[in-house]
């Protein structure tokens, strides 16, 4: 008897040991309530001190961002910046893009991590800036290093919270090679396009390889939708219930997706094919014309060096009609967390990563064009991308989607005309989820 | 020291586990239910039943129901028999049995996402083995856009769900069989039942704890079988994958409605609770006997 009550003396113990470590853990992790304003809470990534003398402890930033394949080069950037500025260390940590717009707000909340962190423009923009977790950047005098046009992406209510870094044109990437081989000009209109996806189905190649499981209908809606809807504003309407996915513009850009695949002008199947797929059909040269961006240039010239590749985007009305020639993004948008307790540090760093000699490392290292002003570029994909910093192109229009359900929603309506439903049928569902959406 | 005191150890730390990572989370859950909080914000407005309004209102909630009861009764149905059937030759032990049964079981400790993964490249239409394998042995009319068509998109789902864990129903079978007294089949025989009426009138009715926790394990695993979808469709083509469980996922971490993803919680706990109880009734574990 006497060994059994011992017994449940020392589990008891165990048990209240338990307790305390369970309690402790959740304890730690609720940051609700104290995050706001209590600035001492949470561990930092590596602590730092201010000493009371003036004298700086070394610091350690943390930076967040999601471009994992750039990382090796942002390593070298890091360890030239920690050579100019003893004392501060960067920490990086990098998740994966889809991860990334679901974590990061919360790591951001207390403030022990992400000092620096990156955005993507649109809706993980208004989320973290309606929070007030973007520092103020206006006025620092790094901003200036930017081209102005190319940072608006960044603004809001009048300040600069955010800085983008990289610059994409989300329009088709072309086999310049297939095209001269088979006599087809860049087309100019919709006809022309059409035509020249007629003539390398003719020549026995995938005219388009299109992603329609993932990336496709958000890239590709985008040059697809510019001239239908040259308001640059369209989809700020439609969340203001102002515009209609069952209006002319959006059914008329669906009915010309029917019509790429109705023509047998995208793989077969594309509603089932991701990325990597579509990717390497155009890698492979079976196809003609890869529904992506320029992004994806340096990748394509990565795996197949023989590749010559210039961009394009379609025209879907007269060529008198066009108003743009093509889509930008601005994003990769470097912010300072405005919990961040080395605030000063933290913009030391994005100092130093707006320097033109730094941004010109990083994109020649990394194959995104930047923008950064006056960077030379060395590479023949970033420099075919450059052409286009003189042409006419808008923002990419499914980043003004401010609503991630209205996003989904258009994207679905793609999918659904891909999937066999008619073009105003596919908007009026889309629009039911729309009006859902914004309470009409 | 009164007896409960002496018992303390014993019950204190796994209620104090379940109630701390069970009942506080779903207490909280349905606080947040009440409110409009963005997950985001230090600050939240109560908005009383206007969430529940919403949701049970939401086009996309709809289709995701309508979709996961398909998910669930594909799986059931073709999770249950196959392993039962399976289960049914792997009674013995035989080294050889056993050896399938551990094959079997293998599918079942990769993870979620290593499946999704390995079967997206599968079903893949252009660069996937299955297509190119009905091709090969003459059935190319079978291929399909497995993951692409909206009609067969969540069977295409289903059907990987139930090949990960066929092998771990299996072994649930194979213990309930097991556990049937062999004099109680004996004596059927003896008294000249044949192999149909062994298995209705005897081994099925005294199976019925072990079908009991394979049907509603695989239900509720159904449910929650949201890093397969993520990682194979992410809900598309057009919403047609979209559960209950990436629809919360969506709400929660991609729209930043966190009131609207605890709602939509509360409704995924009360629906898997009715359709567990409804289950255990219909299977009536409660009137075994020997």
């Amino acid at each position: 008897m006497k060994s059994i009550f011992k017994l449940s003396k020392i589990a008891l113990v165990i048990a209240a040991a338990l307790l305390v470590t369970v309690l402790a853990a959740c304890g730690s992790g609720n940051g609700l309530g104290n995050s706001a304003n209590n600035n001492d809470s949470g561990g930092a990534a590596g602590e730092t001190k201010q000493a009371g003398s003036g004298v700086k402890d070394p610091v350690t930033i943390s930076f967040l961002h999601w471009r994992g394949e750039d990382q090796a080069v942002l390593d070298v950037i890091i360890d030239k910046f920690e050579q100019e500025h003893a004392g501060i260390h960067v920490e990086t940590q990098v998740f994966p893009s889809d991860q990334y717009q679901s974590t990061v707000q919360a790591k951001l909340i207390d403030g022990s991590v992400g000092d620096v962190f990156t955005s993507f423009p649109g809706a993980q923009f208004e989320a973290i800036a309606k929070a007030g977790l973007f520092a103020d950047l206006s006025g620092e005098s790094f901003v200036s290093a930017y081209e102005p046009a190319l940072i608006e992406a960044g603004q809001k209510d009048g300040k600069q919270l955010a800085l983008p870094y990289q610059l994409v044109y989300n329009i088709p990437i072309y086999n310049v090679a297939l095209f001269e081989q088979h006599g087809i000009e860049v087309p100019k209109d919709w006809d022309g396009f059409l035509a020249a996806a007629e003539k390398l189905k003719a020549a026995g190649l995938t005219p388009i390889a299109f992603a329609g499981a993932d990336i496709g209908p958000g890239q590709f809606m985008n040059p697809m939708v510019m001239n239908n809807a040259p308001d640059e504003q369209i989809f700020a309407k439609l969340q203001a219930g102002e515009a209609k996915l069952t209006d002319e513009w959006w059914v008329k850009t669906l009915t010309q997706f029917k019509e790429l695949n109705d023509n047998g002008y995208f793989q077969k199947d594309a509603l089932g094919t991701k990325a990597d797929a579509a990717n390497a059909l155009f890698i492979q040269e079976k196809a003609a014309i890869l529904a992506s961006g320029s992004y994806q240039l340096a990748g394509n010239k990565a795996s197949n060096p023989n590749l010559r590749q210039k961009l394009l985007a379609p025209i879907t009305v007269p060529a008198d009609q066009a108003v743009f020639e093509g889509i930008h993004t601005t994003t990769f948008m470097l912010a300072v967390n405005s919990k961040s307790k080395h605030p000063e540090e933290a913009k030391l760093f994005i100092e130093f990563l707006s320097r033109k000699d730094i941004a010109a490392e990083y994109a020649n290292g990394t194959g995104q064009n930047v923008t950064v002003k006056d960077v030379d570029y060395t590479s023949e994909e970033l420099k075919v991308v450059s052409e286009w910093t003189t042409k006419k192109t808008r923002f990419q229009p499914r980043f003004t989607i401010t609503n991630t359900e209205v996003q989904e929603a258009v994207l679905s309506s793609i999918q659904a005309v891909l999937g066999g439903t008619e073009p105003q049928k596919a908007a009026e569902e889309a629009q039911a989820i729309v009006d859902q959406q914004i309470g009409k | 020291m009164k007896k409960w005191m002496k018992l303390m150890p014993f019950w204190a730390p796994g209620l104090l586990l379940y109630a701390l990572f069970f009942i506080y989370p779903t207490l909280t859950g349905f606080y947040y239910s009440f409110t409009d909080w963005d997950g985001l914000s230090p600050s939240y407005r109560y908005i009383g039943f206007d969430n529940y309004a919403a949701v049970s209102q939401d086009i996309v909630f709809h289709k995701s129901l309508v979709n996961n009861l398909k998910f669930m009764a594909a799986i059931l149905l073709s999770q249950t028999v196959i392993s039962l059937l399976l289960a049914l030759r792997l009674t013995r032990q035989s080294k050889a049995i056993v050896a399938l049964r551990a094959l079997y079981f293998l599918p079942t400790v990769l993870s979620s996402v290593s499946v999704g993964f390995i079967w997206t490249f599968i079903y893949d239409p252009t660069l996937g083995s299955l297509n190119a394998l009905l091709e090969r042995v003459g059935l190319s009319t079978w291929a399909q856009n497995w993951l692409g068509d909206s009609a067969i998109a969540i069977f295409s789902v289903a059907a990987v769900q139930a090949w990960a864990h066929i092998g771990q129903m299996v072994i649930l079978f194979v213990a309930g069989l097991q556990s049937i007294p062999k004099e109680l089949l004996e004596s059927a025989r003896l008294d000249g039942a044949g192999r149909f009426s062994l298995f209705f009138r005897i081994t099925w009715p005294l199976l019925a704890p072990a079908a009991a926790i394979v049907v509603s394990y695989t239900t509720i695993q159904s449910f929650k079988a949201f890093d397969l979808v993520f990682t194979m469709t992410g809900g598309g083509p057009a919403y047609s994958t979209e559960i209950l469980s990436t629809y919360i996922y969506g709400s929660a971490f991609l729209s930043y409605t966190f009131g609207k993803a605890a709602t939509a919680s509360v409704f995924f706990l009360a629906l898997i609770s009715i359709i567990t109880f409804l289950q255990f009734r219909l299977l009536r574990t409660d009137r075994i006997s020997y």
